[in-house]
């Protein structure tokens, strides 16, 4: 049990007083004009906040439409570095298809956006680039890698799954029927470009639907993976094996909120 | 008002299927059961290895799959009877592997050519938005055709099948918005 003598009890209420009237000494004092450059050296810089951005039918569009840039800016890399070697460099006449294919949508889609009364957009998302499209080819093209080839059609095969659930998944947002039917036609291009690399990475009629692999328990490439297409994030794994035969693992996410390229963003 | 505000959609598109959503869903459920019993008539009708037969399989079950859902979204309107008009046009085509091939890639196209036509109609999202998926999934199968038994970039990326879906007119839209009266 605890004594609390008197004097004690005294003594905790006045430094309790004495506490509060510190702190309201320390606040704001009337007669004192205020200034954004107390306890600050320098002058604060103002600051422009960005623009709201609203989600629309235009905003979606011009999203979609920077994927197909990040494509076509991907498979201009993997063309002009010459990656695709050995085996692989028969895919070259694939990979040109699929960029003209890309370009293709890009063109229609921004047509879309123009004729909703958006600005089109004629570059590659900055976000997906930065996060999933430079730090793959980093590693994919890292001097000790030696499935270079092999990974870049795995990174091509990501990003076709990708746009393919860009699409599928504006469906749900865009507000106009006729302009979710020419997302999914769209959809389905990028979904076929998928299927055809998955049959280079895992070919064959039993790796056409869903498997596993043994020796890691993960799903192995396959070209009809489940009977919806799914929205969940894409796997790829590329670079250097290390010690135990596992090479780094990107998780890659269609753009959320903060990827989007609302009506105030620009092509740098 | 912000020129972004002025898109905004001035009303929010209803979650369930309208009636005339409803018989657009019944066509695509006619069209998913056709294509589940073609593969299954060309399962009985030629020769395949085990790995060709559970792909084949696998296919059948999906299509059979979506009509499924199909009877999720539209309750009672369901039939749950096959569009004979589809099946008609490919069952004597799949009494050989190789036209059987052909066939069901050309199905696959058409179901897809159908659906995405349907998904252009549908005013409701909870219908759109599981169309969407089986469409991706329909490509990848109408792709796989073209990829096996050897890659033809040509036939698994073309696709120049056309639609069977009617045009079914939605009733004029309630409108949402609200005055104030001041």
């Amino acid at each position: 049990m605890n004594n609390i003598s008197r004097r004690d009890a005294l003594r905790v209420g006045g430094l309790s007083v004495f506490g509060a009237a510190f702190l309201a000494a320390c606040g704001k004092q009337s007669g004192v004009v205020e200034s954004s450059n107390i306890l600050s050296e320098g002058v604060v810089p103002p600051t422009t906040a960005l623009p709201a951005g609203i989600v629309t039918d235009v905003v979606l569009l011009r999203t979609a439409a920077s994927l197909e840039y990040n494509a076509i800016d991907t498979y201009n890399a993997v063309l002009e570095g010459g990656l695709l070697t050995g085996d692989y460099a028969k895919l070259t006449d694939a990979v040109k298809r699929f960029r003209d294919d890309h370009q293709a949508h890009a063109d229609a889609v921004n047509q879309l956006v123009v004729a909703s009364g958006g600005k089109a957009h004629t570059c590659a998302n900055s976000r997906i680039d930065t996060l999933y499209i430079q730090p793959a080819l980093e590693l994919i093209t890292a001097k000790d890698n030696p499935d270079m080839s092999k990974d870049i059609v795995a990174l091509a095969h990501a990003l076709e799954n990708l746009a393919t659930q860009t699409y599928q998944g504006v469906v749900a947002s865009l507000t106009s029927p006729s302009l979710r039917g020419d997302a999914i036609r769209v959809a389905q291009d990028e979904a076929r470009h998928a299927v055809v690399l998955a049959q280079v990475l895992n070919g064959g009629y039993a790796s056409v639907g869903p498997t596993t692999n043994e020796a890691t328990g993960k799903p192995n490439i396959a070209s009809v993976p489940s009977a919806y297409g799914s929205l969940s994030s894409v796997l790829l794994q590329v670079g250097t094996p290390n010690a135990d035969g596992v090479k780094a693992a990107l998780t890659l996410e269609t753009p959320s909120l903060n990827g989007l390229i609302y009506d105030f963003v620009d092509c740098q | 008002m912000t020129t972004a505000q002025a898109r905004l959609p001035r009303s929010t598109p209803p979650a369930q299927p309208t009636d005339a959503d409803k018989q657009l869903l019944l066509f695509s459920q006619g069209v998913e059961l056709a294509a589940r019993d073609l593969y299954k008539k060309a399962l009985e009708s030629a020769k395949y290895s085990d790995d060709e037969v559970a792909m084949l399989t696998m296919f059948g079950e999906h299509h059979n799959t979506y009509a499924q859902a199909m009877n999720g979204l539209i309750g009672k309107v369901a039939t749950n009877m096959r569009n004979d008009s589809l099946y008609s046009t490919h069952v004597g085509q799949l009494a050989s592997a190789q036209s059987a091939y052909a066939a069901l890639q050309a199905l696959e196209n058409t179901v897809a050519a159908t659906n995405t036509d349907i998904l252009g109609q549908l005013r409701g999202l909870d219908a759109a938005r599981i169309l969407a998926s089986i469409i991706t999934t329909e490509a990848r199968m109408a792709a796989v055709f073209g990829t096996l038994p050897a890659l033809s970039l040509t036939s698994a990326l073309n696709s120049s099948a056309n639609s069977l879906a009617p045009t079914i007119a939605q009733a004029p839209e309630a409108t949402t918005e609200t005055s104030v009266s001041e």
